[in-house]
């Protein structure tokens, strides 16, 4: 089964993402920040990550640019979920490494899109 | 009595304050931890049936279940319902609307506007604008003028939130009311959206005896994108008494993008204005891009006043390859002139053109 990290420190986020990809078939881990995501992540490598960018601490950027630079996580396909929608932003966002980008608020049905099509460009 | 007795007596009160005050924020813990305890065993059934609509599902029993949930239980979960309401988007928001309005969400929240608690009022009327209620609009306009500040505030958003145009002179007449006003940023971020259906209103506003009016009134109209009132804009630019509305009417004409703007602005740009006024409308005429500019920015980037000549600076980065070669002559004091006017140009031409170099050097690194 596929593999989803999700991080995000919004309770209600957090569980819609977790249920709406476990709706979708896919074997998810949730956790609530930054540090827990990116050790997650090195502990036992997921198949996709989904990072919300506003998090204490850690945010989801520096969360995106540390697993970039580590031989074990480069490869991981990222997606960035966040509130934060202006064209400087989403530049951040991409630059840091995400593959994807997207804001809130948004669609659950979208997401599970989004995330099949990052997946299958991942496989291709 | 002994100082040494007062002394003990003094110690045995304080010490029994200790002990009781350590009592009532223990036991008040304890409740508040079995209260919430409570909550969430009500709540967890609950939950699960709101994630699942919140994730898109519309099954109609599901919503059923959620709509027959007793009134106890719907509270448990009240707060993230109306959470989640603000998070997701398309099917997902239209059947948790749903279940708002088939609970009566809407209709009791209507009730609640007039309570005295304002904490009450507030949650009230942010629920009618996330819900989108047109039919709130007039009692949500009264709580423009409400006693409690956040109230209103809280209104301002939610008709917003709506988008009805209808509020929009309510809207813009709050923010210039000597007592109970709502700040003018809020209210000009409200008034935005409203979207282009607000433009009539906020032209009349223009031609309103308060400043604050007519200053709120020149800002959205540049950031709702209302091409048709670049006229009176103009003439705004051109001879409003206030700076205030002189100095937004020339920032929305750079939103705007006109051509019939680029006159006034190059007027504005002149020295027998006020810093502050020029300096937008430098800015402005960047955000134009409009060549044409090129050489009455380029006279002022060598200007007295640090905020021209840097606004000149960065608005010629703006206007292509001429701007940027303008910028280059002066960098190497190639601009006429007397040698203290040029030594001004040439370091606000440096700065700005070594601004573009690190920003073209940034986005190099992001692709």
């Amino acid at each position: 089964m596929t593999a989803i990290l999700v991080a995000d420190d919004d309770m209600d986020i957090r569980d819609l993402v977790a249920f709406k990809l476990e709706q979708a078939g896919f074997d998810v881990t949730a956790v609530d920040n930054g540090l827990a995501a990116l050790t997650a992540a090195r502990l036992e490598p997921p198949d996709l990550v989904v990072l919300d960018v506003m998090m204490p601490g850690m945010s989801g950027i520096d969360v995106c640019r540390e697993l970039r630079n580590d031989r074990s996580t480069s490869g991981l396909p990222i997606i960035l979920l966040t509130a934060r929608a202006q064209e400087g932003d989403v530049e951040v966002g991409f630059g840091a490494g995400a593959d994807d980008y997207i804001v809130k608020p948004f669609s659950p049905r979208e997401l599970v899109t989004r995330v099949e099509a990052v997946l299958a460009r991942q496989r291709a | 009595m002994t100082l040494a007795d007062a002394a003990t007596a003094t110690i045995y009160v304080l010490s029994v304050a200790a002990v009781a005050l350590g009592a009532v924020i223990v036991f008040g813990r304890a409740a508040r931890r079995r209260r919430e305890e409570r909550r969430a065993r009500l709540a967890a059934p609950a939950r699960k049936l709101l994630l699942a609509i919140a994730a898109g599902d519309d099954d109609p029993d599901q919503i059923d279940e959620l709509v027959r949930l007793p009134d106890e239980v719907w509270t448990a979960v009240d707060a993230n319902a109306v959470a989640l309401l603000n998070k997701v988007r398309g099917e997902a928001r239209a059947a948790l609307v749903v279940v708002f309005e088939r609970r009566g969400a809407a209709w009791r929240a209507r009730s609640e506007l007039h309570r005295p608690d304002p904490v009450r009022r507030a949650r009230a009327a942010d629920l009618l604008g996330i819900l989108g209620r047109r039919d709130a609009v007039p009692a949500l306009c009264d709580l423009l003028r409400d006693a409690d500040a956040d109230v209103r505030v809280v209104a301002a958003r939610a008709l917003g939130r709506i988008g009805d145009p209808e509020a929009a002179r309510p809207l813009l007449e709050s923010v210039a009311t000597r007592r109970r006003e709502v700040p003018a940023h809020l209210a000009a971020h409200a008034l935005a959206g409203l979207g282009v259906g607000a433009q009539p209103a906020l032209v009349r506003g223009m031609d309103s005896p308060r400043e604050g009016v007519r200053a709120v009134a020149a800002e959205v109209l540049g950031l709702i994108g209302a091409v048709g009132a670049t006229g009176r804009i103009e003439a705004a630019l051109r001879a409003d008494p206030s700076t205030e509305v002189r100095v937004r009417a020339a920032r929305t004409l750079g939103r705007l993008g006109t051509r019939t703007a680029m006159a006034p602005l190059l007027d504005a740009l002149t020295a027998d204005h006020l810093p502050v006024l020029r300096a937008e409308a430098a800015k402005a005429l960047g955000e134009l891009g409009a060549p044409a500019a090129v050489d009455a920015l380029t006279a002022v980037l060598g200007d007295a006043e640090f905020v021209v000549a840097h606004e000149a600076a960065r608005a010629l980065l703006r206007l292509g390859v001429k701007g940027r070669a303008a910028l280059t002559s002066a960098r190497e004091g190639s601009l006429g002139g007397p040698r203290r006017i040029r030594t001004v140009a040439a370091a606000h031409a440096r700065e700005a053109l070594a601004v573009a170099e690190i920003d073209q050097h940034r986005r190099t690194l992001a692709s």
